[in-house]
């Protein structure tokens, strides 16, 4: 069986600081999405029941994806596709999932396909969705819980009123949610054998999508929300409690 | 000159980090107050191989080299001095074996204590030695192809935990002194109880009591009479963990009092307004970066010894200014935190507490800087 987890490089966003509102970028490490190493953690898992599930994954941005994907690699995938090229510098989801899409066509025989809920950058939350509807496959979102059982998953969609037990054949997508699993932490030697695992790296012109074809969405400014401190006085706590309340934040 | 790290060796912070922050971290204050670090815990960095980052897979090691073990041991050392010290001198044993062991020594003791299954510990000090190698008095006897080891030996770190001790002894047939790689637990080994000391509760020291210890010639470590040798050389390797686990401290003092310095309000405005406050919080971050280079430096040094002489002299000098400056920049922390820092609540209180001890560990301070003065006058 075969797994392919996409995940996105996005800057570590812990040492992101902010500036005029604008995120400060410079020297700040990239890693992988978040909530995409719990889809590959998810893989992960389901490959150490089962020796003889492949877990691959695919990834599609700049140059420095080929440096940064060592970390899935370490943290249990067996190879890495990977779609390279500065055009994909800004991509948006749209064209993102086009060329993951063209990616996953040429590879072989893939069973189940996984993605994280959202990027933990922007948080569109669209590209599984997206590439399921290119491939004409099913797709299940905000799974909390998944198992694969004859031929299929079984999974768990958290909705905000309630849980729903999913059946869904394969080839199939599936995007995860973060509470799914914790990510293990890879341990130093499998960090060093990282960069030796496989790697099968195509440029852009490799794979069948044509990038200028895909209007990109273009981000005209990017805030940090502007903080106002309401900076009220309370002498008891009933007084805070009651200010609480009255700002709907308990108690709801 | 290229100061960047690897992706390797990002990822090998990280991985250290995220493990002392989810793990050490949230019972810090517990290993602080019961001077006890719990099985899991060691368990957890035993399977993440940090108890054998430097060494060679062939001898169950990660092989990332000492410039990694720096990277990790600073962030385990942030979390917790104590964690960092039970590795440090179980790398300084294990280091030694690494060094001097044969083919079949390093096969036989290194594999388990890589993997964390085992912890080595390094036994020199006596009561009666203090730096003073020409003191020891454990002796060793040679009986055909055994020696027997009789001795006490003081202040030893993992001397509880099972494993290989490297042991130093004075041979009575020509009396020289010798290392000998030591079983702990076997017939005749007992230990103390850990002694309470002021600070980096957690890394135990313990007593150990050698009676009558039945020791294998070929456990021998190094030929014979190279003691001075494996210690000197053994040490200068271990003080790259001291180091470590110093700037750890350091790392977590700067944090501490940032963190502090935004928050703390003084007429409703935060504590970092004031000018004081920042001259402190500057000299605290010039003084880290300082650390943090010159421990990153001995660490790149480590993997790369050409003199052991010079290795011994950059080891000393780092050992010692980051061990000085972890006093230092605790004080000022304690003193951005006002009596606050005085108050077991805050980190800084258990920082400034463990600071002093790195300073008397592995060689105090003055032993530092006679090698330092020593080797750049030529007389080593």
């Amino acid at each position: 069986m075969n797994i392919v987890v996409a995940m996105k490089q996005i800057p570590d966003l812990q040492q992101i600081r902010i500036r005029n509102r604008q995120p400060l970028f410079d020297d700040v490490p990239l890693t992988l999405g978040t909530i995409d190493k719990n889809a590959l953690e998810a893989a992960v898992v389901l490959k150490e029941a089962d020796e003889s599930i492949k877990v691959t994954v695919l990834s599609a941005g700049n140059e420095e994806v080929e440096d940064t994907i060592k970390e899935a690699l370490a943290a249990g995938a067996d190879e890495a596709f990977l779609i390279l090229d500065d055009a994909l510098e800004g991509a948006d989801s749209a064209a993102i999932a086009a060329v993951l899409a063209a990616a996953i066509k040429q590879m072989d025989g893939v069973d189940l396909i996984l993605f994280g809920e959202g990027s933990g950058d922007n948080y569109s939350g669209q590209v599984g969705s997206r590439v399921a509807e290119l491939l004409n496959l099913p797709q299940v979102g905000y799974v909390s819980s998944m198992e694969i059982k004859g031929g299929q998953a079984v999974v768990t969609r958290t909705l905000e009123d309630c849980d729903e037990v999913m059946e869904i054949a394969l080839p199939g997508i599936i995007s995860v949610m973060a509470g799914l699993n914790e990510p293990r932490i890879p341990s130093v030697t499998q960090i060093l054998k990282a960069g030796k695992k496989p790697k099968e790296v195509l440029e852009l012109d490799e794979v069948d999508v044509d990038i200028k074809k895909l209007a990109f969405t273009e981000t005209i400014s990017n805030l940090a929300p502007e903080s106002n401190r309401k900076k009220i006085v309370v002498k008891s706590v009933d007084e805070l409690l009651q200010g609480l309340r009255s700002e709907n934040l308990i108690g709801r | 000159m290229d100061f960047s790290l690897s992706k390797e060796q990002q990822l090998i912070q990280r991985a250290a980090q995220e493990y002392a922050e989810k793990f050490i971290e949230p019972i810090s204050q517990q290993i602080d107050e019961e001077n006890q670090v719990p099985d899991e815990i060691l368990k957890g960095l035993g399977e993440l191989d940090m108890f054998g980052i430097p060494y060679d897979d062939e001898y169950g090691g990660a092989g990332a080299g000492y410039a990694s073990y720096v990277l990790a041991m600073e962030q385990i050392g942030k979390a917790s001095s104590g964690v960092a010290m039970i590795i440090s001198a179980h790398t300084l044993g294990l280091g030694a074996i690494n060094a001097f062991g044969t083919e079949e020594q390093k096969k036989k003791y290194m594999t388990k204590g890589c993997k964390g299954e085992h912890i080595v510990s390094f036994a020199f000090t006596e009561p009666g030695t203090g730096s003073d190698p020409k003191q020891i008095t454990t002796t060793a006897v040679r009986e055909g192809d055994y020696f027997i080891l009789n001795g006490t030996k003081r202040f030893i770190s993992n001397a509880g935990f099972p494993g290989p001790v490297v042991v130093f002894a004075r041979e009575t047939e020509n009396g020289k002194i010798s290392a000998f790689i030591v079983e702990k637990f076997c017939e005749g080994y007992s230990v103390s109880e850990p002694w309470k000391k002021g600070g980096m509760h957690g890394g135990p020291l313990l007593d150990i009591y050698l009676k009558d210890v039945k020791v294998p010639a070929e456990n021998m470590l190094a030929p014979s009479g190279m003691g001075y040798q494996v210690l000197q050389f053994g040490i200068s390797f271990g003080k790259v963990g001291v180091c470590s686990t110093a700037l750890g401290g350091v790392l977590a003092a700067m944090e501490e009092s940032f963190k502090y310095a935004r928050e703390k309000t003084h007429r409703d405005a935060p504590i970092a307004k004031f000018q004081a406050v920042q001259l402190k919080l500057a000299q605290i971050a010039e003084l880290y970066e300082a650390c943090k280079w010159m421990t990153y430096r001995l660490g790149w040094l480590a993997d790369r010894v050409k003199d052991p002489v010079q290795f011994a002299k950059d080891a000393a000098l780092t050992k010692d200014y980051v061990c000085q400056q972890l006093v230092e920049i605790t004080s000022l922390a304690v003193s951005v935190h006002g009596s606050y820092g005085l108050m077991r609540d805050y980190k800084v209180e258990r920082l400034w507490r463990d600071s002093i001890v790195g300073l008397q560990i592995e060689g105090v301070s003055d032993m530092q800087k006679m090698i330092v003065a020593g080797v750049m006058l030529g007389s080593k």
